[in-house]
């Protein structure tokens, strides 16, 4: 694991929720990232499999967390991630960003950018680079 | 609960009190000769396998000596007791691996013509894909199916489905037909008996081939319905009608692939499947069954895809400790109860950069199975971890395993790896880490506990995490991975199947609901409700129920309200 790129003051650690949504039960992904995460220093929630897109919001804004990282594999993303950044938008949740990784077609990542995911991860990505991403993107105030 | 038994062999650093002859040769061509033209030279891997087995420069007879090889008590011959040369007497000489596909996309309609593609071409057996909403118990119009119809299997919502699913494929015109439905097994196997009723075909002139193991859905594959021990016994159901009324039929298939493919490694894989088999078979057995009835209607489906050799030792050491189970722990007398019968799913390291040369990987991951014996062989499409496999992919696969089974002279002797130094040697390896596994899910009180404590699950996430330090350090190559790297790319294709597929499936289902027999639903959906509520095998109700074209998630729903549904773990 490398250390991250560039270490400031931070009012608190990094909280990121990683989120199974739909009914995919692929999560061996998502748990390697989240221990990756967890490993890198940063507070690491795990959603556990099947949960609804409310349920995501619910848990991210209860555990107050900068990022949820949803991990899909299904090919329901087209459907499902931009559902997700409304949901949140309409929960005043604006400032939670979301991660996305696992299988996901070229074609569709401009269309995923534009509803509001920030970043895409193909499947096989190494964990250092997306830690290195979150380190560097993550704003406290 | 029994104890597990003691592996073949002894493990002793040598044999006896003398060191023989060959042994000290041994030892002696590694320090004078190979070390000498080793030393400076960097390792150009770790020469570990996957499972944790250090890998020698060279085999010799020394390394029969240490593992105790003994040939009649511990390898034998095909067709005979204790099986590690092959379960059949003539294996793939007389009777090649059965060729079969994996395969269902959209709705029932367009699945079809796929179907009729693939029998056309040689497939001798399918296995239907379903979509996720069907394997969790969900129907098409509910709100969880959102986006999730026809996209990674097909989509069955009743049988009038599965009837034009096989509308001209009679079910006894190919070796096996069958499908996952892990959670849902006695479901699915009364669709494939009421279609058999419908297209007037008797049950004990075809052959049904069922996953049904839900336990592992709990450790890795995620399509769990209920909580665990009510699963086990719905499925356990679907064996014991099996043994009442067709006992052809292969009722149920415990998996490694997917505690593999996890994380878990292929001897713990294999570890926590035979635990998770010998709960169902303790389920029949306090029902009544013998284990000469029971053990014959149960497969397995090992799995291993990063190490040629392990593959096929660990298919070898399979059978040799299926056969030691049943013969010494259960008292089996039959040898069809003996027999380990394999299905097998081929893959390699599958890669998103440059998916062609998935064809290369997967070839090879499957030759190691063919070469191990197995008895059923699938082979994964080179852009399946992608998508459901196109027309072409599919059909290469299917190439594949008919070039596996003719060409090269693979097939032509039986167990052609037995004898070699290495793969002996491997084979008692790989068997004692399979015992070893086996013990320590004994010591977390068997296959339910290893659910439970979390034991499974801290088992696959430790190894995923070593898998993919691994690959970052670059101990385990991974070719345009980690050499040669390129960028993973996922088509535009994938995922884009049939868009008229779920507004087809959608009306279809709203047709069947208001055309079908209400009352008739209505009372055998009341019936599958007192079975359950009484303990009783559920099938039979659940058979009328689907003849009256009750929906799946009809019929689950009683379940979820009778038994309570899963809760997720958030461990990881």
């Amino acid at each position: 694991m490398s250390t991250p790129s560039i270490e400031l003051p931070r009012r608190r650690k990094i909280r990121v929720l990683i989120a199974k949504v739909g009914l995919d039960g692929h999560d061996v992904g998502a748990r390697v990232v989240a221990r990756g995460l967890l490993d890198a220093g940063m507070e690491v929630i795990y959603s556990g499999l099947r949960r609804t897109n409310e349920e995501v919001v619910r848990a991210a804004i209860e555990e107050d967390v900068d990022w949820v990282g949803v991990s899909i594999l299904s090919g329901a993303h087209r459907v499902l991630l931009p559902k997700l950044r409304k949901l949140l938008d309409e929960s005043g949740a604006n400032d939670i960003r979301i991660l996305a990784g696992g299988i996901i077609p070229q074609e569709d990542i401009p269309e995923l950018h534009a509803s509001g995911v920030d970043k895409i991860f193909l499947s096989g990505t190494p964990i250092a680079e997306i830690v290195d991403y979150i380190v560097k993107e993550t704003k406290h105030a | 609960m029994m104890n597990v038994f003691k592996p073949s062999g002894t493990f002793s650093p040598v044999p006896g009190d003398a060191v023989s002859e060959v042994s000290s040769q041994t030892a002696r061509w590694k320090e004078e000769t190979f070390a000498p033209a080793a030393a400076g030279k960097k390792d150009r891997k770790k020469f570990v396998t996957d499972t944790g087995i250090a890998i020698e420069p060279l085999y010799t007879p020394a390394h029969l000596e240490r593992i105790d090889f003994d040939y009649l008590r511990d390898v034998g011959f095909p067709g005979e007791y204790p099986f590690t040369r092959g379960e059949r007497p003539g294996m793939n000489r007389t009777d090649p691996f059965v060729v079969s596909a994996y395969s269902g996309f959209g709705d029932a309609e367009i699945c079809n013509g796929r179907f009729r593609k693939l029998i056309e071409i040689g497939t001798e057996q399918i296995l239907v894909a379903l979509d996720l909403p069907t394997q969790c118990g969900y129907d098409s119009d509910h709100e969880m199916a959102t986006a999730e119809v026809g996209n990674v299997g097909v989509a069955i919502d009743t049988l009038a489905d599965m009837e034009i699913l096989f509308d001209g494929i009679p079910a006894d015109s190919i070796k096996r037909i069958g499908t996952l439905g892990n959670s849902i097994g006695p479901i699915v196997l009364a669709l494939y008996a009421a279609l058999g009723e419908k297209q007037g075909i008797a049950w004990d002139r075809y052959t049904v081939n069922l996953q049904n193991d839900p336990l592992k859905e709990y450790i890795a594959r995620g399509t769990q319905i209920l909580p665990p021990a009510p699963a086990a016994k719905l499925a356990s159901d679907a064996v014991a009608w099996c043994v009442e009324h067709a006992p052809n039929w292969s009722a149920m298939t415990v998996c490694v692939n997917h505690l593999n493919a996890g994380g878990a490694g292929s001897s713990m894989g294999t570890a926590i499947a035979l635990a998770n088999a010998r709960h169902y078979i303790d389920l029949l057995l306090a029902q009544g069954y013998t284990i000469d009835q029971v053990a014959p209607l149960l497969h397995m489906f090992p799995d291993e895809r990063h190490d040629f050799f392990v593959s096929v030792a660990n298919l070898r050491a399979l059978r040799r400790i299926w056969a030691r189970m049943m013969k010494e722990q259960y008292g089996a007398t039959t040898q069809e109860a003996m027999t380990c019968h394999t299905t097998v799913y081929g893959h390699g390291q599958e890669a998103l950069a440059e998916p062609l040369n998935n064809i290369t990987r997967t070839a090879f991951g499957t030759l190691a199975y063919v070469l191990g014996g197995a008895s059923y062989v699938y082979l994964a499409g080179y852009d399946e971890s992608v998508s459901t496999p196109n027309e072409n992919s599919a059909r290469v696969a299917l190439r594949t395993l008919q070039i596996l089974a003719n060409e090269h002279g693979f097939t032509d002797t039986i167990d052609p790896l037995g004898g070699s130094y290495f793969v002996e040697t491997l084979t008692a390896q790989v068997e004692r880490q399979i015992l070893d596994g086996m013990a320590q899910i004994e010591q977390v009180g068997g296959a339910l506990s290893a659910i439970s404590t979390g034991f499974a699950r801290r088992v696959m996430t430790e190894g995923a995490v070593r898998r993919q330090r691994a690959i970052d350090s670059g101990d385990r190559p991974w070719v345009t991975v980690n050499m040669w790297p390129q960028k993973p790319d996922v088509p535009n294709t994938a995922f884009r199947g049939d868009p008229k597929a779920e507004g087809r499936q959608l009306a279809r289902l709203a047709q069947v609901k208001s055309t079908r027999d209400q009352k008739r639903v209505k009372a055998a959906l009341t019936e599958v409700e007192r079975a359950t509520a009484e303990d009783r095998n559920v099938v039979p109700s659940v058979l009328e129920a689907v003849r009256a074209y009750a929906t799946i998630g009809e019929i689950v729903d009683i379940w979820r309200r009778r038994f309570g549904a899963f809760v997720p773990s958030t461990d990881f």
